[in-house]
């Protein structure tokens, strides 16, 4: 076998046997996906959960039953006021309703939480209408206008997971170079294995390049692995091209393993080569739009996200996987980040040590 | 049959203001295990990794098998076998996976079966190279030297840090080199290893070789005095005006003469033993060493 493809073989063999880096490459970004999942995924569909507290009579009865029948109302029945408010303050409940003795003329009481306005104000307005159709009927009067509501899906609808994975996926090629080329490629220089290889009349380009390709190789598995687990444990969908998305890791690759490089040239040690990639990886992985919209920033560092590499990435990725766009509407962005790639294997040609 | 497969001329090599080697000039002949003795510093390696090619000097030539390695040091690393001091593997390749890779990184390749065998890792053939010890380490880096089938041999101080047993052992594998008609060049900072195992040795101090020639002719020419040591239990005698005797010391409460002629020396201690003017219960003889050739060279012990 080649010198190069024999490269490619035994690093990414070197690799898979490294526990800590299958945890790394596989394990941690399904985690922080699950998790973030978890944590904003729950906007897909509206729902709120309402506590019932009422000292009985037919009244009540009818006003139970019919929040029972709005659908976004999950009705919870609670048999004191105090249990229900508990709830309430621990975050259980959006609104907590206590319906008043039969003819004591007191009005419907109803608790919500101040600190989730939107949701709450929400589900207020909808139990407004419910109380004035309510009152028509008890009136005895025919409404004059009536809404009909046909749903409809927006194309493409974008759930929370589907906006999610483009991003993780980027992600994962970022820390591949800024976390693992910088800690592997310092350590084999730290532990003279690079210096074994000079030894040899191996051509560096095929040395050099078996490691860079055994990294994409390195990519597309842990990307595999991170699309077959999200689509069947978190039912994300992916709309676009499986191969348009592999080409893009194969170019984040190359730019990010790039990068990664260019900071082994830099650093003496394995932990500051590391501590590097990580200081440049961590701001990006939660500024550049990869878990949420880059616009819930501030504006004043909307500037920087656009310079940082990542951001093209996850924005292409996102365009093709979520969306199902032209990878051609990304052109800009793909030339962006082919030239940190470009200037960071220049860096590399210029600095590059054995040992 | 004494072609100079290696030939250096005024290697140096400067960091700054320190000079590591300050012109080294030798032919290595093929089919010898040629030695660099000397302590640490003395600009062993350094010598050693200008002939591989693998630093640059800052003057001089070294020709490996006719190749000048300044010229063509990729061309030169084709045709050595280079097994360095401390370097790593890839802790999570075997130790067959990594021999193929070295091989894959050569155009001529050895059948990684008999090197296996020939450096005695048959039973470690799958085991990771992290999980190895220190000795079928310093034999697998010697076994990557040999990918290549190289008839040249460039081994840093391959027993260093080993036990005896293990050195012993390394020591076997490497005259077997000799006998395959391949030449040695090794550096090592004991002078038992370049005595038992080198045809010739350079001694180097300070980035320069202060003495070369065959293990017995250094001594001869260096430290031709033989050591005899006696442990008195009674008596007294001027054991400066026995034959040969050059000079007298005491030490440990044994009296140790250092002797031009030996055999004269030891008879007149036994003839003054059954006259009875001095009684003693022990007497041993030590032949000179490259450790006595150092010491008469510098002033200074190997290691220290």
């Amino acid at each position: 076998m080649s010198a190069f493809l024999m490269t490619v073989y035994m690093s990414f063999k070197h690799y898979f046997r490294d526990r800590s880096s299958i945890f790394w490459g596989m394990v941690f970004p399904l985690l922080l996906m699950g998790l973030i999942g978890l944590a904003f995924g729950r906007g897909g569909e509206l729902s709120f959960r309402v506590g019932f507290v009422s000292s009985g009579g037919p009244v009540a009865e009818g006003i139970r039953r019919g929040l029972g029948e709005v659908v976004v109302f999950q009705v919870t029945e609670e048999t004191d006021e105090a249990a229900a408010l508990e709830e309430l303050r621990r975050g259980r409940r959006t609104l907590v309703i206590v319906v008043p003795p039969a003819g004591s003329g007191a009005p419907l009481r109803v608790y919500f939480d101040r600190a989730r306005v939107q949701e709450s104000q929400t589900a207020l307005v909808i139990l407004e209408r419910f109380v004035a159709e309510a009152n028509l009927r008890l009136a005895g009067a025919e409404p004059m206008v009536r809404i009909e509501a046909t749903p409809m899906a927006a194309t493409p609808r974008l759930r929370f997971f589907d906006f999610l994975l483009p991003g993780i996926l980027a992600m994962t090629v970022m820390n591949t170079g800024l976390n693992g080329v910088t800690w592997v490629m310092t350590e084999y220089r730290k532990n003279l294995i690079l210096k074994r290889v000079l030894t040899t009349p191996v051509h560096p380009f095929a040395f050099i390049g078996g490691l860079v390709a055994r990294w994409a190789v390195t990519n597309l598995v842990q990307l595999a692995v991170i699309i077959i687990i999200a689509l069947l444990a978190f039912n994300a969908t992916i709309v676009g091209s499986l191969w348009t998305i592999a080409a893009l890791a194969i170019l984040g690759t190359l730019a990010f393993v790039g990068m990664g490089f260019a900071i082994s040239t830099v650093s003496k040690t394995p932990e500051s080569a590391n501590l590097l990639g990580s200081v440049l990886s961590f701001p990006m992985m939660f500024l550049a739009g990869t878990f949420w919209p880059r616009e819930f920033m501030p504006a004043f560092l909307q500037p920087v996200i656009s310079a940082l590499p990542l951001t093209p990435l996850v924005e292409v990725m996102r365009g093709v996987a979520a969306r199902g766009e032209p990878v051609a509407l990304y052109l800009p962005g793909l030339l962006y980040i082919a030239a940190w790639g470009v200037a960071s294997f220049l860096v590399t040609a210029w600095r590059f040590k054995w040992e | 049959m004494n072609e100079a497969v290696v030939q250096v001329r005024n290697l140096e090599k400067r960091y700054g203001p320190v000079t590591a080697v300050g012109g080294v000039s030798f032919d290595v002949v093929r089919g010898e295990i040629f030695g660099i003795l000397g302590p640490n510093g003395a600009g062993k390696t350094t010598t050693l990794e200008m002939i591989e090619g693998l630093r640059r000097p800052d003057g001089g030539a070294a020709v490996v098998d006719g190749i000048d390695v300044g010229k063509n040091p990729r061309g030169v690393r084709g045709r050595i076998g280079v097994q360095l001091q401390e370097a790593g593997f890839f802790d999570r390749l075997s130790v067959e996976e990594t021999l193929r890779l070295f091989g894959s990184f050569h155009r001529r390749r050895a059948p990684v079966d008999g090197l296996i065998e020939r450096l005695q890792l048959t039973e470690k053939r799958r085991s990771w190279a992290g999980t190895l010890s220190g000795g079928q380490r310093q034999r697998l880096s010697i076994a990557v030297a040999l990918v290549n089938d190289p008839l040249i041999i460039f081994l840093d101080e391959p027993t260093t840090g080993l036990d005896p047993q293990a050195r012993r052992n390394l020591w076997d594998v490497i005259a077997g080199f000799r006998r395959e008609g391949r030449t040695v060049i090794l550096t090592t900072h004991y002078m038992e290893e370049a005595e038992r195992l080198c045809d010739r040795v350079a001694i180097m101090d300070h980035g320069r070789i202060v003495a070369l020639d065959s293990p017995r002719a250094l001594i001869r020419a260096h430290a031709p005095a033989t050591t005899i040591g006696v442990t008195l239990t009674g008596g007294a005698a001027d054991f400066a005006a026995l034959p040969g005797v050059r000079r007298v010391e005491q030490s440990n409460g044994e009296v140790l003469l250092s002797s031009s002629d030996p055999l004269q020396t030891v008879h007149a201690l036994m003839d003054l033993n059954r006259a009875g003017a001095v009684h003693f219960h022990q007497l041993r003889v030590e032949e000179a060493t490259l450790e006595d050739v150092f010491l008469h060279l510098t002033g200074r012990r190997l290691r220290e």
